[in-house]
């Protein structure tokens, strides 16, 4: 793609004008498995490493095809290899030149569990040693359980990027739901007050509120129940997810 | 990271000729035997009915127009085929977000291309020489040739191949023009024996210059003369960097 307008620096260094010192800060795991396919592991992540102007370092590339498990199949060909270990091959070459930031394009995009957990555990391990990661997903939950930060993209625009801590306290809700003794009609009146939502069938009574308000009115709700009439015999609260978030935001836009 | 990107050049060339070694058969010893064929039907079959042109025996006129011969083809096919199948497989998605210079780019394929040609030119040399009798009056000017000419086709295979989107497209400039102006460019005889009305039409093929400037290197026998069939080599050198350039400045079928 051809740039069109603006500027885009990578640690400082602007990507068309220092195209040599913002790229070699950065590796790139595409999410399609395009490798080559008759080359060995071993020579495809030596000659990414290449590529990206570093010198040759066999241990460097060792501990990386250890730490991937690719290790054993160092001198198999790329061809021989199964789905899973073609997607590990491509995290190996985009970290063969040590980059400090790392693009993860849908990196668990139809993969197994174990793998998926896999490459969480070195998701950890590269932020713990302070690679940023740039990670794209549909699966809202990883970005929940992973990322510091949120960027959410809606018809190709980057409509929100925001620290996911203040974006789940700024946009989420919490709700109580308490499951009744007896089913109800309606709402009763002596607690229309209360953002108090009937669960169709009468079984559930919701209660959403603001965590960030001054009161959270749960309280006084508790108290009010009895006097109304309502009695209940299980309770349970949730706060929203970083999907519910995302879907409310979609839908906005 | 500045200047050259020197461990880049070297991966990129390294991997072509790792390509190479690994097809050996497809890329020198194939090449080989369709040439030792040739000397086969053209030197004995044709050979014995045209027994010496000007001078030299018809089984050594032949042998710098069949180097030149697989020197074009295998440039084209090499070339085009080391930047194509990036595209066709999607890694080219790596060298497009390395740091790389297109310079870097164009200097490692197109070497590592130029490299294979000129090493089977070499080879097809050591046959020719085991089969006719062969003599070089000027050694310079012929590795002149190989270089020049490996170079400017590799250039012209490298531009093939991103222009190709498909593999018909990669085989259809070499199969459809290269081989037929070859073959008619005076490869296997000179274009003195052709009646003066084609000898004219044969000057507007590019390859007479390059078969004639190379043979002349061989045996001091030329069809037009060697600073024209220089000049031209150089103006079809020029011409393929100015194709690559472009290519590299607007992003044509790599970024677009």
């Amino acid at each position: 793609m051809n740039p069109s307008e603006g500027t885009i620096r990578v640690d400082g260094h602007d990507i068309v004008s220092e195209y040599r010192a913002a790229r070699s800060l950065i590796g790139l795991v595409p999410q399609e498995l395009t490798t080559d396919a008759f080359e060995s592991v071993w020579n495809t992540v030596s000659f990414s490493r290449g590529l990206f102007g570093r010198s040759p370092d066999p241990a460097h590339i060792e501990r990386v095809l250890k730490d991937l498990s690719l290790w054993d199949k160092r001198n198999n060909k790329v061809m021989t290899l199964s789905g899973g270990m073609k997607r590990r091959l491509l995290i190996a070459k985009a970290l063969s030149h040590e980059p400090r930031i790392l693009f993860l394009d849908e990196p668990t995009a139809g993969v197994d569990v174990e793998l998926r957990q896999a490459m969480w555990n070195l998701v950890r391990r590269l932020k713990a040693e302070g690679v940023t990661i740039v990670l794209t997903t549909h699966y809202i939950d990883e970005a929940e359980e992973m990322a510091d930060r949120v960027g959410v993209i809606n018809k190709g625009e980057l409509i929100l990027v925001e620290d996911k801590a203040s974006l789940v306290r700024k946009l989420g809700k919490k709700q109580l739901t308490l499951h009744l003794d007896h089913p109800l009609e309606r709402v009763p009146e002596a607690l229309a007050g209360y953002n108090l939502e009937l669960v169709p069938g009468g079984a559930d009574l919701v209660y959403t509120y603001d965590e960030r308000g001054d009161r959270a009115g749960i309280t006084a709700l508790l108290q009010a129940l009895p006097q109304a009439g309502v009695r209940f015999k299980d309770l349970q609260t949730r706060q929203t997810s970083l999907e519910d978030i995302f879907v409310t935001l979609v839908r906005r836009t | 990271m500045s200047g050259l990107n020197v461990h880049a050049i070297r991966a990129i060339y390294g991997f072509e000729m790792a390509r190479t070694r690994r097809t050996l058969m497809q890329s020198i010893i194939s090449p080989v035997i369709s040439t030792a064929l040739y000397f086969v039907v053209f030197g004995a079959a044709i050979g014995g009915r045209i027994p010496q042109v000007e001078g030299v025996s018809y089984g050594a006129f032949i042998v710098p127009g069949l180097i030149m011969l697989s020197l074009l083809t295998q440039s084209i096919s090499n070339a085009s085929f080391g930047i194509y199948f990036p595209k066709f497989v999607g890694t080219i998605y790596e060298l497009l977000s390395a740091p790389v210079s297109y310079l870097e780019i164009v200097v490692s394929y197109v070497g590592a291309a130029a490299t294979k040609s000129v090493i089977l030119g070499l080879v097809i040399l050591a046959t020719a020489a085991l089969i006719v009798p062969l003599r070089i009056e000027h050694p310079v000017w012929m590795v002149v040739f190989l270089l020049l000419t490996s170079i400017t086709f590799s250039l012209f295979g490298f531009i093939i191949g991103i222009w190709a989107d498909g593999f018909e497209k990669l085989q259809l400039i070499p199969l459809l023009i290269v081989t037929p102006l070859t073959f008619l460019g005076g490869s296997f005889y000179s274009i003195a024996m052709l009646p003066p009305f084609w000898q004219k039409v044969s000057l507007f093929n590019p390859v007479v210059y390059l078969v004639s400037g190379f043979r002349w290197s061989f045996f001091g026998l030329a069809d037009v003369g060697v600073a024209v069939s220089l000049g031209m080599t150089c103006v079809f050198l020029a011409a393929t960097l100015a194709v690559v350039a472009w290519i590299f400045r607007t992003g044509y079928r790599l970024r677009t």
